[in-house]
């Protein structure tokens, strides 16, 4: 056992007798499994009996331990008192969605119960789904401690507010919009207990990982004061990754390591945590025992961190991509420039990537050639205004730039816009049928309460997303897409409600014209002539795969091809002259030679900066530097010179 | 004791608030029902959708043989007791009042 005691370690070690239950929360990339893993070779390495669960859809545990786990507990080799299992969110909710429509087999034919099976096929379902599985291991009395490598904040955050809906859903003893009410009310004593241990600061530990970034603290603050509503206190604030002293030699990099101490320093001083520890960035990715045992000491018994930076990069040059030959400047102008028709441009990817600055560089450089441009934000955390250094609000407003417009979707007024068109409709509706004897303003107030659902929320934001395809006059329209499960949410939604009103029109009277607005909708998003969606990541592992795998969803369900990557935050080659940020060079460029494999599609590519670029002048300078901007801004002078 | 019960075909939300437009007829029925039981001291009024409770489906034979017959353009069915009142269409508040009154008379009466 070790003797140095931390406020890391006792938020972490089991303080009875009974299961302790760690929860891991933060944005992909931010090292978060390795601050899992490591965590849990802690507690094991000091004779907890610990199983370690991870619910990421592109798990990299078996990296990590050098050993293939898959979704059955597995003792992990080297390590005494370690299980580990991945568990696979989709496989989880196929095979709930199977469980649901057995027994309606019996009753109805094969073409009903694909219907059934379309229905199913809901973003709610996959929540349930997934909450099931962590409802299944918090009931583990074999285990002293159970870790969780959760899913990123928004989608944990929404994990765990459903349940206390659900369970106000069941006592009303309505049917909800999420399964089959039946099989719920047969967990609901299991959901209400693993609620009541998440709320438990004694048993539960949320410990929150980041980057040493503004917007990663920032982002942590939002979800963590989400959490409190529901009366659960973040313990542990982890940031990883900031850049070592001894590698800062030039202007550049000393610039940003003092940034993100200034960063770490705002952390300690703000966030309300009963605890904080800090890991620096390692040369190369972090991978077995003896680093995350490294990982563990530094956190936990509060060692000093070993940077071994190395001689020189062991990548063979040779095999090495030459990034400048993957990116073809004409091809992706091609992909950014609207036709005879509007263009709408997607940038989408998850938060931190940096998409909101890509995406009004862009804007930026568009309007600059001449084209009617209007740049939005789905993103509730979204900063337009910091980008553009102007007000940007819920309808469209110039920026400063001549032929520039930007907006950004406020969600409440979106929902109170919602309300009012649903109540309006139920007004109308009974006003036609006057000689009824029903008690009009109780069935308002019932449409009124049911308004306040996730669900009108959901349908709100929807609306609003809907209605900018309708905004007259513009060439171009940039969609600042909200992170990436949210967006496919968004735009999946569209197709489900197709597959809701279609279904409901054979036995309802005609779907209304609703139905044909999303239907365009979609055909516009799948037209590659009329829309571009391109993914924004940094060349890392986890960034690329959590991009590669919303790029096949989208293709899968909604049937939209990935048409532009975006690989941001490129180190730049004239600074960082030293081993460290060689082996860093060599490893962001073997992810691109991956990227560039993988999706397939022309590479924008652009340099990580000192700072975020703000205001007109920086945003049209960095447009300078990023592949495929400037020859938007050079084709129209040329046209221009031509005609 | 008298039971209402809807038979309804699989949907995700039988209140009819959960799309970009409400369900005109489902609103209704909702607030006919909920005014239905207020008013009626010895009403009970249930509803089963086929996605949500199969089993009531399951259990019910002459549910079970309907459906299996017509399939769920059948739907949905009112019951009032054990008797079938309508199939194919939901009944209006006034409707659904008249078939109570045959069974059973309202307190008042």
């Amino acid at each position: 056992m070790s003797t140095t005691h931390t406020d890391a370690q006792a938020v972490v070690e089991p303080t009875s007798d009974e299961t302790e239950f760690v929860f891991f929360s933060g944005k992909g990339g931010v090292g978060k499994s390795t601050v899992s893993c490591a965590t849990a070779t802690w507690l094991a390495d000091n004779d907890y009996e610990t199983l370690l669960v991870t619910t990421d859809p592109a798990p990299n545990l078996s990296d990590i331990f050098g050993q293939e786990i898959g979704h059955e507990v597995t003792a992990i080799d080297d390590i005494e008192n370690l299980s580990a299992i991945e568990i696979n969110p989709d496989t989880a909710a196929e095979e709930y969605r199977q469980e649901t429509i057995e027994p309606m087999r019996e009753l109805l034919g094969e073409d009903q119960i694909e219907t059934v099976e379309e229905q199913l096929n809901s973003p709610c379902i996959e929540e349930i789904a997934a909450f099931d599985n962590f409802v299944d291991f918090m009931d583990s009395p074999e285990y002293d401690v159970v870790v969780f490598d959760t899913a990123p904040t928004g989608h944990t955050i929404r994990l765990m507010e459903l349940p206390s809906d659900w369970n106000a859903e069941l006592e009303k003893g309505g049917s909800t919009c999420i399964g089959p009410a039946a099989s719920m009310e047969e967990r609901k004593q299991d959901y209400e207990r693993a609620i009541d241990t998440l709320q438990d600061d004694e048993r539960t530990s949320f410990v929150f990982v980041g980057k040493p970034e503004g917007s990663s603290i920032d982002e942590i603050e939002r979800s963590a004061s989400d959490l409190d509503e529901l009366g659960i206190e973040s313990q542990l604030l982890i940031i990883n990754g900031y850049l070592p002293d001894s590698v800062c030699e030039d202007p550049f990099f000393e610039g940003k390591r003092e940034d993100e101490q200034a960063v770490i320093e705002r952390a300690r001083t703000e966030f309300d945590a009963d605890a904080m520890a800090t890991y620096p960035l390692q040369p190369g990715e972090i991978a077995g025992l003896d680093l995350l045992a490294d990982v563990g000491g530094v956190l936990y018994d509060g060692d000093k961190a070993t940077v071994d930076v190395g001689t020189a990069t062991d990548i063979d040059t040779e095999t090495a991509v030459d990034f400048e030959s993957m990116a073809d400047a004409e091809m992706v102008a091609d992909q950014l420039q609207p036709g005879d028709e509007t263009r709408y441009l997607f940038f989408t990817g998850k938060g931190g990537v940096g998409k909101s600055t890509i995406a009004s560089t862009a804007a930026t450089k568009l309007a600059e050639a001449g084209h009617e441009t209007l740049v939005v934000t789905t993103d509730p955390a979204a900063h337009l205004e910091d980008i553009f250094g102007e007000r940007v609000g819920h309808d469209p407003a110039s920026v400063g730039q001549a032929n520039l417009d930007a907006a950004r979707i406020d969600q409440e007024k979106a929902l109170e816009e919602y309300r009012t068109q649903v109540l309006d409709h139920v007004t109308e509706m009974y006003e036609d049928k006057e000689d009824t004897q029903i008690d009009v303003d109780a069935a308002i107030a019932n449409v009124e309460e049911e308004l306040e659902s996730p669900c009108a929320e959901e349908m709100a934001a929807l609306e609003k997303f809907v209605s900018y395809f309708d905004e007259d006059g513009y060439d171009v329209v940039v969609f600042d897409t909200a992170p990436t499960g949210h967006t496919l949410r968004l735009l999946e939604l569209p197709s489900d409600w197709k597959g809701f009103m279609d279904l409901g029109s054979l036995t309802k009277g005609a779907a209304p014209a609703k139905g044909d607005q999303y239907d365009e909708v979609i055909e516009t998003m799948k037209d590659p002539d009329r829309s571009t969606f391109a993914f924004v990541m940094y060349p890392e592992y986890t960034p690329m795969m959590e991009a590669y795998r919303a790029a096949s969803d989208l293709e899968d369900q909604v049937g939209i091809e990935t048409s532009l990557v975006v690989a941001n935050y490129l180190l730049p080659e004239e600074y960082g002259d030293n081993a460290f940020f060689e082996n860093r060079r060599a490893q962001q460029q073997e992810y691109l030679g991956e990227i560039s494999n993988r999706f397939d599609v022309p590479m924008m590519l652009a340099p990580l900066r000192q700072d975020e670029p703000v205001g007109l002048d920086e945003l049209r300078a960095f447009g300078e530097e990023i592949t495929g901007l400037d020859d938007v801004t050079e084709e129209t002078e040329q046209e221009v010179t031509a005609s | 004791m008298t039971e209402l019960t809807l038979y309804e075909e699989a949907m995700c939300c039988s209140t009819g608030v959960c799309g970009p437009d409400p369900d005109e007829e489902l609103v209704e029925v909702s607030a006919a029902l909920d005014q239905l039981e207020s008013e009626f001291e010895d009403v009970e009024v249930s509803r089963a959708n086929m996605q949500h409770n199969i089993d009531q489906f399951l259990e019910t034979q002459h549910i079970y043989d309907l459906v299996e017959e017509h399939g769920p353009s059948i739907l949905p069915i009112t019951v009032v007791d054990d008797e079938i009142v309508a199939k194919s269409e939901y009944l209006s508040y006034d409707e659904l009042a008249a078939a109570l009154e045959t069974t059973t008379p309202t307190q008042e009466a």
